[in-house]
């Protein structure tokens, strides 16, 4: 029961509180490049929630079953790369063989999510954060996929309008999506604080 | 003599571009998530910039030496490799040297792995000139990224404390001043509202020049 | 593959450059490490020299409800003497997870001290927990469970500790992080006899 509540809390936490986009400033550029549409994004979001959640728990075993214990951490940054580019490697081909048409939905963002700042980052604060569990690492990747997916569709329905109202020229594209991040940004500011 | 006036012409070119005209952040709209991550004050952004100098110089010429042995498949792992091994080298030189750097620098140091900037220009232009041209590439994009990150990190400090590399600037309130910060500006709003503003105005400066 | 030979020679030679590297650095930056936290427990203690870390591994339970292994050092003066105790605790504040380094006097009865290794709390409201005036209100606090109050005396140094004005959350988790694991590294110390020791 008092693990439950633990990987509830992580849950809600890394999705709203600590929300990869909004506070960590990871996965910005795919978030300019994809929101335009909501579908494209949710498609984009979930092939990072699925990826993610894969890399995630792919490193953290890596991480405290191998490097810890030969005391190769210096190596990690090369290995968890590697792990990543691996992963979306497998799951492109797992998709392409038995999900063909979930693959043509994914169409070219699978092979972009290698460098979505995201994943790596996900890893990394993983490490950073002294996860001891591996079923809270698997919890934590997966609901920083759902939080990224929360955000870019988020983003994606104000773009949608955005397109109908009169911006400036010189702000139309990257700027107004990131002044309209920004408020998002301060938005969620009002989560801090809710999981102690 | 007139080639080697070419030749350096072109040098100056390839210097400039990654200033100005093909400025990273700004224009090619690479690397945004340091950029937004480290620009809280001006010391983090510099040592970012210079990090990202050091890979980016280091990656490109490793690219350029191997570029004739690489094949199409391997191309991008190829790339990755290197760039992991010179960010993990960074990494260890932050932490011996200015450990208080890397600490506030914390995970975004080895975020330069999946920063797109380097991996475009090894692509773009190191797997295809030779050794100097890939060297002064990554001089000027790397200098302009860094030229980039300290504007923004100036605006966002100088706002948010009153000071500019740690040495107080505008007086703030607390000190017999007048200024009253914005705290808002060292967390992630003004973070995002900066850049998009600062991208607002350099497509104003752009237009106007066309 | 026959490609795969440059691959080869290349993971050796990166592998290579990161183990020479590292073999030059890590002498560095682990003095780094211990310098920054001896530094801290340095004001604090003020007569502290040389830190010694305790074999017995105390166990406490987090905030959170996680079981988590505290380091214990035992503070020793130029004379040789136990002047206190030093560990770090950690938990989660308003916007991250704060970081403290906790100074005990020699009987464990009271707080010589705490500072904050790392936090990311608002800037000019909960980062003002790094501020002298309100982390001098632990300075000879009772070593045991201390309660936050938004009102009161910061000079009147009790069980009470008043919190930062506009900054409550930052204040209450500083308070129970401190108060968390200072009761439970007492309880487990004395049940270890890591105490009977000191001297």
């Amino acid at each position: 029961m008092d693990t439950l509540n633990i990987l509830l809390m992580s849950f809600i936490s890394i999705v709203i509180v600590n929300n990869l986009v909004f506070t960590k400033f990871l996965g910005i550029c795919p978030y300019l490049g994809v929101s335009g549409r909501i579908d494209m994004a949710f498609g984009m979001g979930m092939a990072v929630t699925f990826v993610v959640t894969l890399s995630g728990t792919m490193t953290w075993m890596i991480d405290n079953w191998i490097l810890m214990k030969l005391g190769l951490e210096v190596t990690r940054y090369v290995c968890f790369i590697l792990v990543i580019a691996g992963a979306v490697q497998l799951v492109e081909m797992y998709l392409r063989k038995f999900f063909p048409s979930l693959y043509d939905s994914f169409g070219i963002f699978l092979p972009l999510i290698t460098t979505n700042c995201a994943i790596l980052g996900l890893c990394l604060f993983i490490n950073l954060w002294g996860i001891n569990s591996l079923l809270e690492a698997v919890v934590l990747s997966f609901g920083a996929g759902i939080g990224f997916t929360m955000a870019i569709c988020i983003m994606a329905g104000i773009r949608e309008n955005l397109n109908l109202a009169d911006v400036p020229e010189c702000l139309k594209g990257a700027p107004i999506t990131l002044i309209t991040a920004g408020l998002l940004a301060m938005a969620f500011m009002g989560f801090a604080g809710m999981i102690r | 003599m007139t080639n080697s006036n070419a030749k350096t012409a072109r040098y100056w070119q390839t210097l400039l571009a990654g200033l100005w005209r093909e400025n990273p952040v700004f224009r090619l709209l690479l690397g945004m998530c340091p950029t937004l991550a480290v620009t809280a004050a001006v010391k983090p952004a510099l040592t970012m910039g210079c990090c990202v100098i050091f890979v980016l110089i280091c990656s490109n010429i490793i690219v350029s030496l191997m570029r004739n042995l690489l094949k199409p498949h391997l191309r991008i792992l190829m790339f990755t490799l290197t760039i992991a091994t010179f960010v993990t080298i960074a990494d260890l030189f932050l932490k011996a040297f200015v450990p208080r750097m890397s600490e506030m620098l914390g995970p975004y140091v080895p975020l330069i792995i999946v920063n797109c900037i380097i991996i475009c220009r090894a692509e773009a232009c190191a797997s295809k000139n030779g050794l100097a041209v890939s060297i002064i590439d990554a001089l000027g994009m790397g200098i302009g990224f860094t030229l980039t990150l300290c504007v923004l990190a100036g605006v966002r400090e100088i706002l948010s404390t009153g000071a500019l590399f740690e040495i107080q600037i505008i007086r703030l309130g607390s000190q017999g001043g007048w200024f009253v910060p914005w705290a808002a500006m060292s967390m992630p709003v003004g973070a995002f509202i900066t850049l998009g503003l600062m991208l607002g105005l350099v497509n104003m400066v752009g237009k106007k020049k066309t | 593959m026959q490609q795969s030979w440059l691959l080869i020679v290349a993971s050796f030679f990166f592998g290579l450059l990161i183990a020479v590297t590292n073999a030059a650095l890590s002498p560095r930056i682990r003095q780094n490490e211990i310098n920054k936290r001896n530094r801290m427990v340095t004001v604090l203690l003020p007569e502290a020299k040389d830190f010694i870390l305790m074999d017995e591994q105390v166990e406490i339970q987090s905030l959170q409800g996680k079981k988590e292994k505290v380091e214990i050092y035992k503070v020793m003066s130029a004379a040789d003497e136990c002047v206190g105790w030093s560990f770090e605790a950690a938990g989660s504040g308003f916007a991250d997870k704060i970081k403290l380094v906790i100074a005990i006097d020699k009987h464990f009865e009271k707080i010589a001290g705490i500072d904050i290794i790392s936090s990311n709390e608002t800037p000019g409201f909960g980062d003002q927990i790094k501020n002298d005036y309100y982390r001098d209100q632990f300075n000879g606090a009772p070593a045991g469970d201390l309660k936050l109050v938004t009102i009161g005396e910061r000079s009147q140094i009790d069980s009470e500790i008043v919190a930062i004005s506009g900054a409550t959350i930052s204040s209450e988790a500083v308070v129970e992080i401190v108060s968390n694991s200072v009761t439970q590294v007492k309880e487990q110390m004395l049940k270890k006899g890591i105490m009977g020791n000191d001297k």
